[in-house]
């Protein structure tokens, strides 16, 4: 008998650990990242790596200087650079890339206290910030090069510039189109294509967002491994059709603009990977259901009123900073009974009244 | 659709032992009875050192309504009563005896008939505990305060390796269905029910062919933790114990398989002195079922049941079951009427982990079977705030232990929920 390992229980744990989800979380990008470098080139696969290892490294070098145990191996920042490049669009410069992962990384997760701290998803507030920072180079919209003349290595024409050529970005994204027939009236569908729009053949300002087939993979692979939270994606996206649809309600094409919304721009991307970021999204059936219809509303609000494009980015920002507020919602542990608020109120205003008598008894007396 | 509870998990079932037959274990030399077997006052010893003592013979008195008779398991001289640490690191006193190996005993009276009275004070007088690993007095859950209906025995075994009841069930089927017989005659109800979880379909088809109409085998969902009493209570009779109640609060009474077979042998004659032992794990050759004396040293199984923990492998000795059991620090500790299993696990089976930061991933949020926030808990105890614990509920935790165990960042909440509640008992934090 020479060791013993003595420790409360239980004694056996799960197989799962935190390297183990982020990696599956990798995989449910791969769908992702292999049709942006079918769609777009090699040129956003290099922007990718390029972020994934400044995450990785900015992390190292942030617990190094911090002196902290080193957290590099739980694979976090690999799935932040991961969506950090799937959200840029194809054609910036090198710095980008290198300038927001040390964002996402320094200020929004390890200056809040490493993973599981973070105020909102590191790589979605690190987009914002590249987006409000740099709007003109963020919001260009990359053309794919598939079923082009466009070489698949030409954007790497764009490492050094801020001004890609006209072939390289395009005026309009199928959202920004479907918008612009709101104006005339017609048919959303005259402009854009579903086939295109599920299959990813679209312009957009972010690379990894625009393959809905791909992005669905990802996300039924995390719902069977129950990474993520079924409820967030559901009711996100529930509430976007609903909504669209009040919204809509008068127009005769509302069945084309609930299938335009929900494919295009950023909203199943942000919906399976962004929202359901853990240390961002509450976990109590009422918080969650709040985060759900709060996302939803607040992305078809931004898409139809905004002028910026950016209404997933900029809704998911938003509830992450009301998640800390959601998750004071305490869950009844089992066997207390439900509060009826009425009675207390009832109950706390007869108290008083009698308070009240009292005071004024004693006056009289 | 099977019954269930909400929540919950589901770790692996490793029930290895399932088809060894019980068999009676060898005795030591030198046996050391504790005293306090039992939740509540430890029994008073009424033996002196010299004594020659008969197996069966009374050497300890219940010293309390809450406390419980403890007999002696052979035959031989007393040669001490030494305070010793038990497999939960009690400090208690331990009768010492050295077993003369001719097996005298003596019994009580077998009951023919018992009415009601008879075998209520059978129960006592044979200090008859809760089995099942409580070791809670059966004669004071006996006796509750509100009128009970439902009389049901635990059956489910929803803890890993363990597979003594299993055993119990398909070999001693008519003394367990006598036992359950008794109890409902003390409680005065018409019906019981066996909750068994499905992954035991031999011991629910043999126990079903046998019961009696007043009796109901119930097929449960394999899900841990099926046997924990409040949820067992309500995933057969739907019925929901209210926050810090009793079963008897919604008229349930929830007694161990064990328990209840004890309960029939005391009626018969024999008091509690024995029971059916699981050991079990990779540190051993001979895994098994077996019938264990009370007061056999740990020590001695390991030998017995040829113990081969490889000197260079880390490993970890279980009393009880590897979600709620004790770890051991060493093999002095004895066996008592409580000692489920034994398990002696190698590092194959289980790893042991640094805890890392927690990453919100809720995953202790959602299994809770309590529906409690283990994660906001261990944040409170990490800041030794008690009173936001407290008002987090930390007072319903059953110790489940389903939290650690799907913690992916390998959190110790079971150790943060059992400090908040000892320090709050202790602080008299409201």
């Amino acid at each position: 008998m020479t060791r013993m390992v003595v420790s409360t229980s239980p004694h056996i744990t799960s197989k799962s650990t935190t390297q183990k989800i982020m990696l599956d979380v990798i995989i449910a990008l791969l769908p992702a990242l292999i049709a942006t470098v079918v769609i777009f080139g090699v040129y956003p696969l290099f922007l990718t790596l390029l972020c994934i290892e400044s995450c990785v490294f900015f992390e190292y070098i942030f617990n190094r200087i911090r002196k902290k145990e080193q957290t590099i191996k739980d694979l976090s920042a690999v799935v932040t650079g991961l969506i950090l490049g799937l959200n840029l669009p194809g054609t910036v410069p090198i710095w980008v890339p290198i300038v927001g992962s040390a964002f996402a990384i320094i200020i929004v997760k390890m200056l809040f206290g490493g993973i599981g701290k973070n105020f909102a998803n590191p790589a979605m507030a690190a987009r914002v910030f590249l987006v409000l920072a740099w709007a003109g180079l963020m919001t260009q919209k990359t053309n794919p090069v598939i079923g082009t003349d466009i070489g698949y290595f030409s954007f790497f024409n764009y490492a050094f510039s801020i001004n890609p050529g006209l072939d390289a970005v395009s005026s309009a994204t199928p959202l920004g189109l479907v918008k612009a027939t709101i104006e005339t009236g017609g048919s959303p569908l005259q402009s854009v294509n579903v086939l295109s729009m599920l299959l990813g053949t679209t312009a957009s300002s972010a690379v990894g967002e625009t393959c809905a087939i791909a992005i669905l993979i990802g996300g039924v692979y995390l719902l069977c491994r129950k990474v993520i939270d079924w409820r967030i994606p559901t009711f996100y996206i529930a509430t976007v059709v609903v909504f669209t649809a009040l919204i809509y309600s008068k127009s005769q094409y509302v069945g084309e603009y609930i299938l335009t919304y929900l494919l295009g721009g950023g909203l199943l991307f942000g919906a399976f990977f962004m929202a359901t970021d853990y240390a961002t999204s509450p976990k109590s059936w009422i918080g969650v259901t709040i985060y759900g219809i709060g996302l939803g509303v607040l992305t078809v609000v931004f898409r139809r009123f905004s002028s910026m494009p950016e209404g997933v980015s900029y809704s998911i920002l938003l509830m992450n900073i009301l998640t800390p507020l959601l998750e004071k919602i305490k869950t009844r542990p089992y066997g207390v009974p439900k509060r009826n608020i009425a009675k207390e109120i009832g109950e706390k205003f007869k108290a008083r009244s009698k308070k009240k008598v009292a005071a004024e008894g004693g006056e009289n007396g | 659709m099977l019954r269930t509870f909400k929540r919950g998990t589901h770790p692996p079932a490793m029930k290895n032992t399932q088809d060894c037959a019980l068999t009676d274990f060898s005795v030591p030399e030198i046996l050391y009875i504790p005293l306090s077997q039992h939740i509540g006052a430890p029994a008073k010893a009424v033996v002196n050192v010299g004594d020659h003592v008969l197996q069966g013979q009374l050497i300890g008195e219940a010293a309390s309504f809450v406390s419980a008779n403890v007999y002696s398991s052979v035959s031989g001289e007393v040669t001490g009563i030494v305070k010793k640490p038990t497999a939960i690191g009690m400090e208690v006193d331990h009768v010492v005896i050295k077993n003369d190996y001719k097996y005298e005993s003596v019994s009580l009276e077998p009951l023919e008939n018992p009415t009601k009275e008879q075998i209520f004070a059978r129960i006592k007088e044979a200090g008859i505990v809760g089995m099942g690993g409580a070791t809670f007095p059966t004669h004071v859950k006996l006796s509750p305060k509100n009128p009970v209906d439902v009389f049901i025995i635990n059956a489910a075994e929803c803890e890993p390796y363990i597979t003594c009841d299993y055993r119990l069930m398909l070999e001693k089927g008519q003394e367990l269905i006598d036992g359950i017989h008794y109890v409902m005659k003390v409680l005065d109800v018409k019906k019981a029910y066996i909750g068994v979880e499905a992954n035991k379909p031999k011991a629910i088809e043999y126990l079903a062919s046998i019961v009696p109409d007043d009796i109901a085998v119930m097929k449960l969902k394999t899900k841990y933790p099926q046997g924990a009493e409040k949820q067992l209570i309500y995933s057969i009779t739907r019925r929901i114990v209210p926050a810090g109640g009793l079963p008897a609060d919604v008229g349930c009474v929830v007694s161990n398989t064990h328990t209840c077979y004890s309960i029939a042998r005391a009626v018969a004659g024999e008091p509690c002195f024995k029971r059916a032992m699981t050991v079990s794990g990779e540190g051993v050759e001979k895994k098994g079922n077996y019938w264990v004396l009370n007061g056999t040293p740990y020590s001695y199984i390991y030998e017995q049941c040829k113990g081969n923990v490889d000197e260079k492998m880390t490993h970890k000795i279980i009393s009880g079951g590897p979600m709620m059991g004790f770890a051991q620090v060493n093999l002095n500790a004895c066996t008592a009427k409580g000692s489920s299993s034994l398990l002696f696990l190698s590092n194959k089976e289980f790893e042991h982990h640094t805890p890392s930061q927690c990453i919100n991933c809720g995953r202790c949020i959602h299994h809770c079977p309590m529906n409690l926030q283990p994660r906001d808990i261990d944040d409170a105890v990490q800041e030794k705030d008690y009173k936001k614990a407290l008002d987090l509920g930390v007072m319903n935790c059953i110790e489940c232990g389903v939290c650690s165990y799907s913690c992916p960042a390998k959190r110790t909440l079971v150790q943060s929920m059992k400090l908040a509640k000892k320090s709050i008992k202790e602080r008299g934090i409201k």
